[in-house]
């Protein structure tokens, strides 16, 4: 923005002698800016590749370099540093470096004990879990890690007001600490996601003595058991963080200190990345990787993630989320064979792979092949039939094209993805999509008032299946804003949650796949791609499914000049 | 901002009252201000490249090869001059050029909008203002108020709140540009209100609303039409800039503010696409500044009259 | 005098107590509800409500008002809702990066704007002042915020002159961080630039056909001298009052020049808490810009009326 134009009390001598030199000094620059490019033929695409899964930046042959400073940049800036309340997905990329979870995920997505020293042990019932936790830990402050602090925490993520946590641990009778180093949970119904969510941020673990002195102000000043310990943050910049002393087993630790900086432009941290500014970026655009594969001395780890993105259809919301449905009287609404017949004319494949150069997957469930629990059910798409879905239509007696309105998050990607989808469905007449861009904050008011006809929005995801299912599909589920209620669902996802078998669930939740594709509340379109970049002087650097870049492990590494 | 705080005051300082054109014939005064126009070459390339961006807008559905929002898979990041697309295609495969015109007839939209929103309101309250004492006061606290806040606060609090859009882009760049209108309205109407001949109507017993239609307005008019051209690249520019934001015009309808927006998420890969939309907007602004100086000298007498004597000093 | 001092200190508090209402009404028209903002995709009914009475927005509005201005007296602005920072202390890690910034941009605009305006005049009618004038020309033509992305791209990427974002701490480490303030401020630079090398020059040219600099001219002192004795100082009371005056653009220009090259300033935190509903933020923010605001524009007037009597801007007629 220019300052407003100044008025001046009129210049007295403005004449000038030499007409059109402006105008002409343009016109020349865009001339000369076109001729720079000779005229040419249309350049062709180049076919997709295909994409593999780089999940780890191995130390192993590698010469260590002990001590350094990292310098991470990080895509949003984190939300408060307490495990408790933060919902902000970038907190965790801070909060793994300093405070580790009772059970953690490894390369191929399973559960591994972290804090915990075993797998929960669950009673026959299902209704008493069993929790051995460390011996050796002490938190940052010298506190003592034992089942008492455990106990401490998992009230604190249950009880306090604004926890975020409260809905991931389920319903919770009692916990107890049965001895120094044993945890005791007790549920009313058997409840199988408790594991992974003690994976991710519930089963972080807070020292009770920071907890006592800081209270709701926790994550002003975090302590937990970790690699690194929190010295500070500059809000809006940076959050930095030091190697402790005091943590188990820190002769593995090699970095002294890491310093997350918040780069929210993609283009941005790309050119740090370059220019040795900054040694990981997490988060890099589909349109930037090509361009920084082909450059030496920058690694890639890429990984699918376990989230969705996808059309949520109003069939039902029209008093808002948790409120009993109501009617929507469309053919949208009411006929299933409508959606069928939108999600049918969806070209996947091809919608990715042109807007997001194909780094991206096509999604039609909202179990990602990555995940434990994916099953040849879960897995199955609807085909892509344009010419079937207007006989569809047509075969409801419903005019072709269906106009459709449909609300997005106005971010530039999102965009991009739903002008992409708009050409597409309307290629064969079936539908005529009309966007309505809105900002982020407002989509999820409408999204949550019920006010929209079609959104599209995605979830970041979860490890196990029923953080990405029971919310958004069962009858009343707090994250339900397609206002979809079927009691074969309903029962479904409630027996999913409360089987202890994997295989048993991974087959219930196949089922829930396959009613959903029939009435497609939710049409599932793509999912992501974590892409992490790093540079090649570090090694050690992991992103695994859940998409969070683990940092506790990484060094420094001599320059042999080879590229990994 | 307040910087026309002294061009309302402006034409004050060291112009007492009387000395306007108030009792000039109009038809001599659009005689000296043609001649003056075109005796400004700066002015006329200004007015020809106003007239050439106009026209490109207005007759963008006729000259674009393409629909704006048409989307072509096969053929992403063309470059400029590729066969069929003139300066190449976007991230989807859409004409830039196409996408070009449009935009700025979206941005001339906005501009005219926004320009027409700060007359229509400004100019009656800044003739209250300027007339009465006691519409002064309120009148005056208001533009401070709304003075109070940076030009883009208010674009994006307003923007943001009714939601983004064309129109309310225009509304929220109109209502920013409003106290600066008052106040050069205001400035102009206490000059005039000086003036012999409005005094003369005075003891005349014309009534005050009259006296403001027949003298002042006509008099407050060029003042008025210059601080139009000094809006509307403000306003082409505020719309980019929105838009840029993801506060204003929202795709698919193209704008240029949105191009840029798009292009910079390429803009390694395809630096072109963000290179034409920005010479689209600082020619339209080129055009309406060249063109603005030249018709504020053409209207505004006490400077061509300087400036007159200022060319006799200097030879 | 001191009337007129009193009136537009009266004016300008009233100005203030008005601003602060429509800022804290402005802020609850915007859409979506903050509380959901905050608990972002994990928004659940209940979760959201549980937000909802700890914010206190299930307050009247009024009672808000009051806890909001009772505490603003108390110099308390409250949390950011996001990241729970104390909005003092985003503050004031904020605000010294655009104080630096438009401190630098303002020396960039005043020496740039000023030699071509020297320049515009010592040459009239050879292509220097041609050159000068397109400048100015293009400097008020072209939006700063596609200048900015060109400037990333070919200055800093392209030929790697200048860091294409970041922010050192110029206060800790000056040389650094006028570095990578270098870029930004320029860019941020140029359109006050142009307005000052236009007044510049209209002064000079003003000053330079009066009767005392003709005398001076005429007992033989060079035009070069006379222009720097007569035509620059009296040019200098005109920068002042257009650099005050622009202050508010200025602060416009800063939020996109911010986001831009990603400055952790007072900008980005303003558009960052528009867009994630951050009404404490949005409230302390908008607030100090008004009240600056208010206060330069105060001085500006005061010192205007001290050095000219005659031009008593606003309630003094």
């Amino acid at each position: 923005m220019p300052p407003t134009p100044f008025t001046p009390p009129a210049p007295p001598e403005t004449r000038s002698r030499s007409p059109f030199k402006l105008a002409g000094v343009f016109a020349s620059a865009v001339a000369v800016a076109l001729a720079m490019t000779a005229c040419q033929p249309l350049q062709a695409l180049e076919p997709a590749p295909e994409r593999e899964e780089v999940t780890t930046a191995s130390l192993d042959g590698k010469t260590i370099v002990e001590g350094g400073d990292l310098v991470m940049a990080l895509s949003a800036e984190p939300d408060r540093l307490d495990p408790t309340t933060s919902s902000s997905l970038y907190t965790r990329y801070v909060m793994q470096t300093m405070c580790q979870k009772l059970y953690d995920i490894d390369a191929s997505g399973e559960l591994i004990p972290q804090l915990a020293t075993e797998l929960p042990e669950v009673s026959e019932d299902g209704l008493t879990i069993t929790i051995p936790v460390r011996q050796d830990a002490v938190f940052a402050d010298g506190a003592e890690f034992n089942a008492e602090a455990v106990r401490q925490t998992l009230d604190r993520h249950l009880n306090l007001e604004g926890s975020s946590r409260a809905s991931e641990l389920g319903p919770i009778t009692s916990i107890e600490a049965t001895d120094e180093y044993t945890v005791e949970i007790t549920y009313e119904t058997p409840f199988a996601p408790l594991t992974a969510a003690l994976a991710d941020r519930a089963g972080m673990m807070l020292s009770p003595q920071a907890l006592d002195a800081a209270g709701e102000n926790f994550g002003d000043s975090p302590v937990c058991v970790g690699p690194f310990k929190f010295v500070d943050r500059v809000p809006q910049t940076s959050i930095s963080v030091e190697r402790d002393p005091l943590y188990y087993d820190a002769e593995n630790v090699h970095l002294d200190t890491i310093t997350y900086r918040i780069i929210t432009d993609a283009n941005i941290r790309a050119a740090n990345l370059r220019s040795g500014d900054v040694h990981v970026a997490d988060t890099i655009s589909p349109q930037d990787i090509d361009a920084l594969i082909q450059e030496d001395g920058i690694g890639i780890l890429q990984v699918g993630s376990l989230g969705y993105q996808g059309l949520t259809i109003n069939l039902g919301n029209t008093d808002g989320v948790g409120e009993p449905v109501g009617t929507i009287d469309t053919p949208l609404a009411q006929e299933a064979a409508v959606r069928m017949a939108l999600s049918m004319s969806i070209d996947r494949e091809a919608l990715v792979n042109t807007v997001f150069n194909s780094w991206y997957q096509p999604a039609c469930s909202p179990i990602s092949p990555e995940s434990p629990f994916t099953s040849e059910l879960s897995e199955a798409c609807p085909p892509f039939d344009p010419e079937g879905a207007v006989a569809l239509l047509e075969e409801a007696g419903i005019e072709t094209p269906y106009e459709i309105e449909m609300q997005v998050s106005n971010a530039p990607d999102t965009l991009r993805f739903a002008q992409a989808l708009q050409a597409a469905v309307s290629e064969e007449g079936a539908f005529s999509l009309t966007i309505v861009p809105v900002e982020y904050s407002t989509l999820l008011d409408v999204q949550s008032r019920g006010d929209f006809e079609m959104l599209q929005l995605g979830w970041s995801g979860r490890v196990d299946p029923h953080g990405n299912m029971f919310n958004f599909l069962s009858t009343g589920g707090g994250n339900n804003y397609s206002g979809y209620s079927v009691d074969e669902v309903d029962t479904l996802l409630r027996e999913a949650a409360q089987a202890t078998d994997d295989d048993e669930r991974a087959e219930l939740y196949g089922q829930v796949v396959e009613k959903i594709q029939e009435d497609n509340p939710l049409i599932y379109l793509y999912r992501v791609r974590s892409l992490t970049a790093y540079t090649t002087n570090i090694a050690g650097v992991e992103t695994f499914a859940d998409g969070v870049v683990h940092l506790s492990n990484v060094a420094f590494i001599e320059n042999e000049g080879a590229q990994p | 901002m307040a910087a026309t705080e002294i061009a309302a005051t402006g034409t004050g300082p060291d112009n007492g009252p009387g000395n306007g054109s108030a009792s000039a014939g109009l038809g001599s005064a659009r005689g000296r201000i043609w001649r003056s126009l075109r005796r400004n070459p700066l002015g006329i390339a200004g007015g020809i490249m106003l007239a050439l961006v106009v026209l490109a807008a207005v007759l963008a559905p006729v000259i674009a090869p393409y629909d704006p929002t048409e989307v072509h898979f096969d053929a992403p990041f063309q470059d400029p001059l590729t066969v069929g697309y003139l300066l190449g295609t976007d991230d989807l495969g859409r004409d830039i050029f196409s996408r070009m015109l449009f935009g700025m007839q979206a941005s001339l939209q906005v501009g005219a909008l926004s320009v027409l929103l700060a007359v229509v309101v400004g100019t009656p309250l800044g003739l209250l203002a300027g007339y009465w004492k006691g519409f002064d006061a309120v009148i005056s606290r208001l533009t401070d108020v709304t003075l109070a806040f940076p030009f883009l606060i208010i674009a994006v609090g307003l923007a943001a709140i009714s939601g983004p859009s064309l129109s309310n882009a225009a509304i929220a760049l109109g209502i920013a540009q409003i106290p600066t209108m008052i106040r050069v309205v205001r400035g102009e109407t206490l000059r005039i209100k000086e003036s012999d001949f409005v005094l003369g109507a005075r003891t005349m017993d014309a009534s005050g609303l009259r006296i403001m239609a027949q003298h002042v307005l006509p008099n407050a008019a060029s003042a008025i039409i210059v601080q139009a051209t000094v809006i509307m690249p403000v306003a082409v520019i505020g719309e980019a800039l929105l838009s840029f934001l993801g506060l204003g015009i929202q795709p698919p309808t193209p704008s240029l503010g949105i191009m840029l927006s798009d292009a910079q998420q390429y803009i390694f890969r395809s630096p072109t696409a963000a290179i034409f939309p920005g010479i689209a907007i600082a020619v339209i602004c080129l055009a309406f500044n060249l063109f603005g100086d030249a018709l504020r000298d053409a209207l505004d007498p006490t400077s061509t009259s300087r400036s007159r004597s200022g060319k006799k000093n200097r030879k | 005098m001191i009337r007129y001092v009193g009136t537009r200190l009266w004016q300008s508090a009233l100005t203030l107590i008005l601003a602060s209402l429509v800022v804290f009404i402005g802020v609850r028209q915007l859409p979506g509800d903050p509380a959901l903002a905050m608990a972002g995709e994990e928004a659940t009914p209940e979760r959201v409500e549980a937000i909802r009475e700890m914010l206190g927005l299930n307050e009247s509005l009024a009672s808000q008002y009051f806890t909001f201005v009772g505490n603003l007296l108390r110099g308390d602005f409250g949390e950011s809702t996001r990241t729970g920072t104390p909005v003092t202390e985003l503050i004031a890690t904020t605000l010294p990066v655009t104080l630096w910034l438009s401190a630098y941009a303002i020396v960039v605009a005043v020496v740039v704007g000023i030699l071509f305006g020297v320049i515009a005049e010592r040459f009239r009618g050879r292509w220097p002042e041609w050159l000068a004038n397109g400048f100015a020309l293009v400097g008020l033509s072209v939006p700063n915020f596609w200048l900015g992305i060109l400037a990333i791209l070919y200055l800093a990427v392209t030929l790697g002159w200048f860091p294409a974002s970041g922010y050192v701490d110029v206060a800790s480490d000056p040389l650094r961080g006028l570095y990578y303030l270098t870029l930004p401020a320029i860019i941020l630079g140029t359109g006050l630039a142009a307005v000052i090398m236009r007044q510049t020059r209209a002064s000079m040219i003003e000053t330079m056909s009066t009767d005392y600099v003709r005398t001076a001219r005429a007992k033989g002192l060079g035009r070069g001298r006379v222009l720097m004795r007569y035509g620059l100082r009296n040019s200098l009371i005109v920068v002042v009052t257009i650099v005050g005056l622009q202050l508010g653009g200025l602060i416009s220009g800063a939020v996109v020049t911010e986001r831009i090259f990603a400055l952790p300033g007072f900008g980005k935190l303003t558009l960052d808490a528009v867009f994630t509903r951050d009404y404490p933020v949005i409230q302390a923010v908008v607030l100090i810009i008004t009240v600056s605001y208010i206060v330069i524009n105060l001085a500006v007037d005061i010192l205007y009326s001290v050095v000219n009597p005659k031009i008593r801007v606003g309630g003094a007629n």
